[in-house]
């Protein structure tokens, strides 16, 4: 099998970076997320691809927090649209685990298919190649295989490496894959080594049947209490790496402006609020419950699958300590 | 139905305003058109982002598409867009991207006979439709139009409603206002109520209704009375839109997206989803 | 802590029990050790969760916004913090004594449940377990000012040094080491929003940053927007914020809230004080910066 030894990681990073921009995973100051090895400091900087994950989902890379559409340019009654910003530069994410990975499938699914391609996103995602780290000891918030995602084998990665301790195993799943290992063939090595064992998750959901049940609960007085501690801050949706939903926002300087798109949260009042005044879901409840049915009722009926990966981040950063595995722990009891 | 079929179905096409029409104090109709006539074709029903360019976008239902001269938007002032968009003059471009949804399912009613249901600025999108019938006489039969707004000045569309559409072959046409006023002399009273006196027959008829929430509740409770089946009822659900091509998020009733998989929906639909509409 | 954990739920279910409250705001134990959330009991039942340990963290005085349209009679456990924000909301008019039961509890100082969390997760690097947390750091005031009933010890504050020593270095900074300071601070930004969700002083029906006509602040998460929103939440906190940390807490970037915060505690206190905000609750009382008046004398108005 090829491998790739670890002394030999920051010198594949930088040939991978001659011909893309490669986001690796890596703790900055307090912080941690996906972070553009061009931007990586290497004294403050750490990279944290021997860590359970990181804090922040890599999908920014594919899916900007604000992302400008098309500028724009007035000309006395006219209005000219001067450029359209799609990104076809080639991109690698470097180190994203399975429930990332499959949040971005989620992502292909919403932004690739039914009806319209969204054609910002497929020009980055067609740029893109991921590599995945196959993770093999679950965290303590980890629920991903519940969720029906196998963390040592994300089926969409274009590689995957393994880590054996003092390599990784490299392993390029597609032609993309394919080209991409072929820049860096001459830091590979050929050696046999020990592929390490999936450990046991310590948090497990029991997802199936769910969605159905969901479907007669709409009006279960279950949203009234499971809602009750939630501040409808946008935290869940921000650190979460399948939430999509997105506003459309303009901004003019003078005569010339651009139109962009950014990250919003189903938790906003402001989010259905409709220029008349009318909002379908004015209160917490009712915007607490349209995200958890969005996760796993509504999504599994238009895509066939859950809009949760089990990563556990919204488990870790919600201030009111709400908990997605419980939710589905209490719709299966009630 | 009509797909936007652009290479980027999130950038608009810049067409220039050709008319401005005032229809009530706070309705204008706008006509646009762009260098090769119309900037996309539509069916009856669907929608299209209509964007100031420097201020704001909002999702409109077309009111009309006239062949390919142009299309036109029966738009009201309810916001800071439709404000701005209120100053504009005749002249101005402005762009338009679309067309989304389904749009009313025009074959599904051939050989039907059509009660349209409308309140307020509910009669834009339904105009769509009843001019199609009006276009494809003979593919319908008996239309029936009832209106009701809150004043004579809140009715859309005056001309058509008094003078053209009444004298268009087996067509009837009910308009009413909620409060008496000097120089009305035709009905006075909200639409459900008087729907439920004028009774119309559902034997083979369609009734596709569109207006403010509290009347569409009240109009499709006295359809029902009056035996209309769950299929017969057809409406246009309105829910706040940004991108039009159901990728957004926001405008979701259960797993639909009303810009996509409506906003067109028969009322055995809708009954299938949660109770948000 | 146990003593005072068990005198709560004894209160709690006394309250429900007679009616008094039909809600008892307080915490229960979560999945781990290190979290502890809030909850709400209804019934005598529910009443048996109830906890206060070490990790009883929040300011739940923002939970009351809630419930401030509504008729219930509420049972409310605070600490110093805390109660400063039921002062708050009581100058605010948001919410009526008589509908609430305040039970303080004399403030030992907390352990942060989300740091516990984070620290726990994996994600990320690892940091030391604190046994205080940052916000409790700089408390001047552990003891309620407003309660019906109090529990445990008087607490001495518990201040780490001058509280204002950051606010004083960044002072002394010139405008562009200031300016990149905030730049950088602040370029980090998700718009989550979740120091105004939690804030107590955060109670305006709609807020400046929800408003569509016109819309005030853009959505971008550029710096120029970032600051912006920053800059008009800090200015709506002059005179305004309790101290009680919860914004700084709950950020998940960490930005430095309580820093920016803590400039206009300093100043309001020297340009219109002595005055700390929601120290005490005098009915009809006018705390500086909250009327508005014609002959004000500053003409910027």
């Amino acid at each position: 099998m090829q491998i790739l030894n670890k002394n030999k990681l920051k010198a594949a990073l930088n040939k991978l970076a001659e011909t893309a921009d490669v986001f690796v995973p890596a703790a900055r100051g307090e912080n941690s997320g996906f972070y553009s090895w061009k931007t990586f400091d290497q004294e403050k900087d750490e990279l944290m691809l021997e860590a359970l994950n990181v804090y922040l989902p890599p999908k920014n890379v594919l899916f900007p927090q604000t992302e400008r559409m098309y500028s724009f340019q007035e000309e006395g009654s006219g209005v000219v649209i001067k450029e359209s910003f799609e990104d076809s530069s080639p991109t690698v994410i470097f180190g994203a685990r399975a429930c990332d990975v499959a949040a971005i499938d989620c992502f292909d699914d919403v932004f690739l298919t039914r009806g319209y391609e969204d054609t910002f996103y497929k020009s980055r995602r067609d740029n893109t190649t991921i590599i995945a780290n196959a993770c093999y000891q679950p965290g303590p918030n980890c629920f991903c295989a519940s969720m029906g995602v196998n963390p040592t084998d994300p089926a969409t990665a274009d590689i995957i490496i393994r880590d054996t301790g003092e390599d990784y195993v490299w392993e390029a799943r597609t032609e993309k894959g394919t080209a991409l290992t072929q820049k860096i063939a001459d830091l590979l090595e050929n050696k046999e080594v020990k592929i390490p064992e999936l450990q046991a998750f310590s948090k497990n959901v029991e997802y199936d049947g769910v969605a159905a049940k969901l479907k007669g609960m709409f009006e279960h007085p279950i949203w009234d209490k499971l809602s009750e501690a939630c501040q409808t801050c946008g935290i869940c949706t921000y650190v979460c790496p399948s939430c999509y939903c997105f506003d459309i926002q303009v901004k003019s300087f003078g005569e010339e402006g651009y139109r962009f798109r950014c990250y919003d949260s189903c938790m906003y009042r402001e989010y259905s609020q409709m220029a008349g005044g009318h909002n379908p879901r004015e209160d917490a409840k009712e915007r607490f419950r349209n995200r958890f049915l969005h996760k796993l009722e509504f999504f599994q009926e238009r895509y066939g699958k859950p809009l949760c990966v089990g990563c556990g981040r919204c488990i870790v950063a919600c201030p009111a300590g709400i908990s997605i595995t419980e939710i589905i722990k209490e719709i299966k009891e009630a | 139905m009509h797909q936007c079929n652009c290479e980027n179905p999130l950038l608009p096409t810049i067409v220039e305003v050709v008319d401005i029409k005032d229809e009530t104090s706070d309705v204008k109709s706008f006509y646009v058109k762009s260098e090769e006539g119309v900037p996309f074709n539509v069916m009856p029903g669907q929608l299209a982002m209509v964007s100031l360019i420097p201020v704001g976008e909002g999702m409109f239902s077309v009111s009309w598409q006239e062949e390919q001269e142009y299309l036109q938007f029966a738009i009201k002032r309810v916001g800071l867009m439709t404000d701005e968009l209120h100053k504009i003059e005749v002249g101005q471009k402005i762009g338009v991207r679309g067309p989304y949804g389904n749009g009313f399912p025009v074959e599904d009613c051939q050989g039907k006979d059509m009660l349209f249901i409308a309140g307020g600025i509910g009669l834009a999108p339904l105009r769509s439709f009843i001019k199609y019938c009006f276009k494809h006489r003979e593919d319908y039969g008996k239309i029936q139009i009832l209106y009701g707004s809150r004043s004579y000045d809140d009715l859309c569309f005056k001309d058509e409603l008094f003078e053209k559409w009444p004298q268009e072959k087996d067509t009837e046409v009910y308009v009413t206002i909620d409060n008496a006023e000097e120089g009305w002399d035709g009905h006075v009273g909200f639409v459900p109520s008087y729907l439920e006196e004028l009774n119309p027959n559902p034997a083979g008829k369609i009734a596709v209704t569109c207006g403010p929430p509290i009347m569409i509740k009240f109009v499709l409770q006295a359809l029902e009375k009056m035996g209309y089946s769950d299929e017969q009822v057809i409406t246009t659900l309105e829910m706040r839109m940004k991108c039009g091509i159901g990728k957004c998020g926001r405008c979701n009733i259960g797993s639909q997206y009303i810009c996509l998989d409506g906003p067109v929906f028969n009322l055995a639909q809708l009954r299938e989803l949660p109770p948000e509409w | 802590m146990k003593d005072i954990s068990n005198k709560i739920k004894e209160i709690a279910k006394k309250l429900l029990e007679n009616g008094q409250v039909d809600i008892f705001m307080a915490w229960e134990k979560g999945e781990y050790p290190f979290q502890t959330k809030p909850f709400f009991a209804r019934n005598t039942e529910e009443a048996d969760k109830i906890i206060f340990d070490e990790y009883s963290i929040h300011n739940l005085s923002n939970s009351l916004l809630k419930f401030r349209d509504r008729p219930e009679k509420i049972g409310i456990v605070v600490k110093g913090c805390d109660s400063r924000g039921i002062v708050r909301l009581l100058e605010d008019n948001q919410f009526q004594r008589e509908r609430l039961y305040i039970v303080g509890v004399n403030c030992p100082g907390m352990k942060d449940p989300l740091k516990a969390m984070k620290n726990n997760s994996g994600f990320g690097k690892k940091t030391e377990e604190e046994d205080l947390a940052d916000k409790c750091r700089n408390c001047m005031q552990p003891n309620p000012v407003i309660y019906d009933e109090i529990l445990g010890d008087i607490q001495e504050a518990h201040l780490e040094g001058d509280r204002f020593a950051r606010v004083k270095e960044i002072e002394n900074m010139s405008p562009d080491e200031r300016y990149s300071f905030f730049e950088e601070s602040l370029s980090k930004c998700i718009r989550c929003y979740a120091c105004r969700q939690v804030c107590v002083a955060c109670n305006c029906r709609t807020c400046i940053f929800d408003e569509t006509k016109p819309q005030w602040v853009g959505r971008e998460s550029s710096s120029s927007d970032n600051m912006m929103y920053h800059l008009v939440r800090a200015s709506h906190m002059a005179g305004r914020c309790v101290e009680c940390g919860e914004c700084e807490r709950v950020c998940p970037v960490n930005i430095p809230l309580m820093l920016i915060n803590r400039k206009l505690i300093k100043d309001v206190d020297q340009f219109f004080g002595p005055y700390e905000a929601g120290m005490e609750y005098i009915e009809g009382a006018i705390p500086p910066l909250s009327v508005y008046r014609e002959n004000d004398p500053d003409d910027f108005i």
